[in-house]
């Protein structure tokens, strides 16, 4: 089987994201791959163990500099790579159409996963449009995923920690959450063999995919100021430790 | 009218507030300002905390060796003083030095004998008893990722390492600093937080006092200089001092990694401190089971001397601000990951940037300056927070001496350590010193 896993260059959410010219931001900064699509590589991987002869491919739709998102794919277990070079952003129209393409024209997708969403845009959207494109059934947030002969059983869950269990036909499309896996990161030695991996280059226009009718632009994007307000936790040790474990659960919501 | 003190110290981190400590225990009265809202919150608290003795000269292994002394005898060295926030704590670890070309290990191996450290040698069978994961290959030269030699196969093997049951971290920098400032209080020191020097007053060619950005004069006859990475701002404030110093400071940016420990390996508990001039690393536990990663400043590396205002205030940009970069966190990840070959990398960056104030030798400066009054404990260069608490008393035993008279630039100062039995003449590190070659350049020391 082709697993493809559609993966996104984005900004590290630990650095100082600056705005410029009111729709863009200074990229001079530290990229690295969405952290939901860690979970899809892990997971597809893990599906490629089951599956003697399967083949995980990553594929990204980005700027040069988005080879190096595809690296970290590759030294986590992906085998091979294809960037699909545009220096213009893409809407999540141009897209879906162009990781469709690009798949369509590598080989035959058995299972396609992407994170459930890119912590950039936050659009949530290439896994649906991906979907509608191919006409394949989709899941998101998936936490749970069993591949059987030709079906997947999905766990998706929902706000509020419910989940929804479906059946459905393969191919489908998997929008990797949180709680699917734990990312199996690359040793120093998985690093080094990846090194020797392929990544295919496309230029975008190459794909000649048909322009839009409809589409989105950016008009502006607005900083999120989050301040930081430090509270100090007093009472004896056990108040403490009881507010700690509150604050873990209601807030933070880690346990 | 302005308050006056005996003696203003800029700076309440772990050097600034120990300097309190023993001159209030003198009978000084004294006060520390600092811009921060607490003490040991500015570079002490970005601080590895790593208490090792392995120093390139012998005074500096004695200074090393005098500082576990204190460590070990935290509360009686705080004379027993409460503090609201708990007392940091030294685990002792032991601490492997890795015999490697990265290192002059040989000339270290003579300063513990000189200075009577406890100390094994160790080969390779042994090591990889104590450190199960260890791959013992060589792979010196310390090269960066972008550089394709990086990913060679190795030959040879390291020649074994020196280990020193003493030795190991303090597991809160930030609050060993806290637990000093309470100690100073209760001998009357005071401290003064959100304030910031913008000038250093003299009268009559002799330090008078400071200025506080909000225009708030406070007197005194000795400024002392702990000002971290802002040493060389403060330096300049001050009259003739920039000027007087053939040492100078500057603020060099540091980043420490923090990587998970591999599964089945408790590093957290079963882990030593490692320092490793083979791969450039350092590495010490850290909760969460993680390793925290130093970088040994290999030649290959880059520097990035930064304004510390921009830094802070994260504006300095990639590489000059306040953020991990990829490119290090690749490096420094990627150079351990060789040693430990089970050690799996995240792809997001996690740990703590900082600032070294870094002298032109990377041995600090304790002096006076040629503005009488005005004193520096500067030039920490990333290797000074094991010795804090021997330089605030050196430090306040040399004050006390020149301001009754001592000519110290020309009849240096020698400080008799408290628990061993050895003296340390403390024109090592005066300002007017030519720069020390016998130095390791780098947080070595």
């Amino acid at each position: 089987m082709q697993i493809y896993v559609c993966v996104k260059h984005v900004p590290d959410s630990a650095v100082n994201i600056t705005i410029v010219d009111k729709n863009s931001i200074d990229e001079n900064i530290t990229f690295l791959l969405n952290p939901y699509d860690e979970h899809a590589i892990t997971e597809a991987v893990q599906i490629k163990k089951n599956l003697p002869g399967s083949e995980v491919i990553a594929v990204c739709l980005g700027k040069t500099d988005a080879r190096n998102t595809l690296r970290s794919a590759l030294a986590m277990g992906a085998d091979r790579g294809i960037l699909i070079v545009s220096e213009n952003g893409c809407d999540s129209i141009e897209t879906a159409k162009a990781l469709k393409a690009a798949m369509e024209q590598d080989g035959s997708p058995g299972l396609i996963f992407t994170g459930r969403e890119s912590i950039d845009a936050e659009g949530m959207q290439t896994m649906f449009r991906i979907g509608a494109l191919f006409n394949f059934p989709v899941a998101t947030n998936v936490v749970k995923l069993d591949i059987e002969a030709d079906r997947a059983v999905v766990n998706s869950e929902l706000s509020g920690g419910t989940a929804n269990t479906y059946d459905m036909s393969l191919p489908c499309v998997i929008g990797a959450g949180r709680g699917l896996n734990t990312p199996d990161y690359p040793t120093f030695r998985d690093v080094v063999n990846s090194k020797k991996k392929p990544i295919k280059t496309i230029v975008f226009s190459e794909l000649n995919i048909e322009a839009s009718l409809a589409g989105a632009n950016i008009i502006e994007l607005e900083p999120l100021q989050q301040k930081r307000e430090p509270k100090e936790i007093t009472g004896d040790k056990a108040v403490i430790a009881k507010e700690i474990v509150k604050i873990l659960r209601d807030k933070a919501k880690v346990i | 009218m302005n308050k006056k003190y005996d003696a203003i110290i800029i700076g309440a981190g772990v050097i600034g507030s120990p300097i309190a400590y023993e001159l209030s225990r003198m009978g000084y009265k004294t006060l520390n300002v600092d811009k921060l809202h607490d003490a040991g919150e500015g570079s002490t608290a970005g601080s590895c905390a790593i208490v090792r003795a392995h120093y390139s000269t012998a005074d500096g292994v004695a200074m090393a060796y005098e500082g576990f002394k204190y460590w070990l005898d935290w509360e009686n060295y705080l004379d027993n003083v409460t503090d609201e926030k708990g007392l940091a704590r030294y685990m002792n670890t032991g601490s492997f030095l890795i015999k490697s070309q990265g290192h002059d290990w040989k000339k270290v191996k003579k300063n513990y004998d000189e200075v009577g450290v406890r100390y094994e040698e160790l080969d390779n069978d042994k090591i990889k008893e104590m450190v199960p994961p260890a791959d013992l290959h060589e792979f010196w030269p310390v090269r960066r990722p972008e550089d394709p030699k990086f990913f060679d196969e190795p030959a040879n093997e390291v020649e074994g390492a020196i280990f020193c049951p003493e030795g190991g971290y303090v597991n809160d920098p930030a609050l060993s600093a806290h637990n000093i400032m309470r100690a100073a209080e209760a001998k009357g020191a005071e401290f003064l937080f959100n304030a910031e020097v913008v000038d250093i007053r003299s009268e009559d060619g002799k330090v008078a006092g400071i200025t506080l950005k909000d225009g708030t004069q406070i007197d005194a006859g000795i400024v002392v200089n702990v000002g971290g990475p802002h040493s060389f701002k403060i330096n300049k404030m001050a009259k003739g001092v920039w000027e007087g110093c053939n040492i100078k400071t500057k603020a060099l940016r540091h980043e420490v990694m923090y990587c998970p420990s591999p599964d089945g390996y408790d590093y957290l508990n079963d882990g030593y401190h490692m320092s490793d001039g083979d791969i450039g690393c350092y590495v010490r536990p850290e909760v969460g089971n993680t390793f925290l990663i130093g970088c040994e400043d290999p030649d290959c590396d880059p520097q990035e001397w930064v304004d510390p205002d921009d830094f802070y205030a994260g504006k300095g940009g990639h590489g000059k601000d306040n953020v991990l970069t990829e490119e290090q966190w690749k490096a420094q990840c990627y150079r351990l990951g060789k040693r430990i070959p089970t050690l799996q990398v995240p792809n997001q960056p996690k740990g703590i940037v900082d600032l070294y104030d870094c002298s032109d030798d990377w041995i600090p400066v304790y002096d006076k300056s040629d503005l009488p009054g005005f004193y520096m404990a500067i030039g920490t260069s990333g290797n000074q927070y094991k010795n804090a608490p021997v330089v605030g008393r050196m430090m306040a035993e040399l004050i006390d001496a020149c301001e009754k008279g001592l000519d110290h630039d020309n009849e240096p100062f020698q400080y008799k350590f408290k628990h061993i039995d050895r003296s340390t003449d403390v024109g090592f590190f005066s300002r007017k010193r030519e720069i020390n070659y016998n130095s390791s350049f780098s947080v070595n020391g």
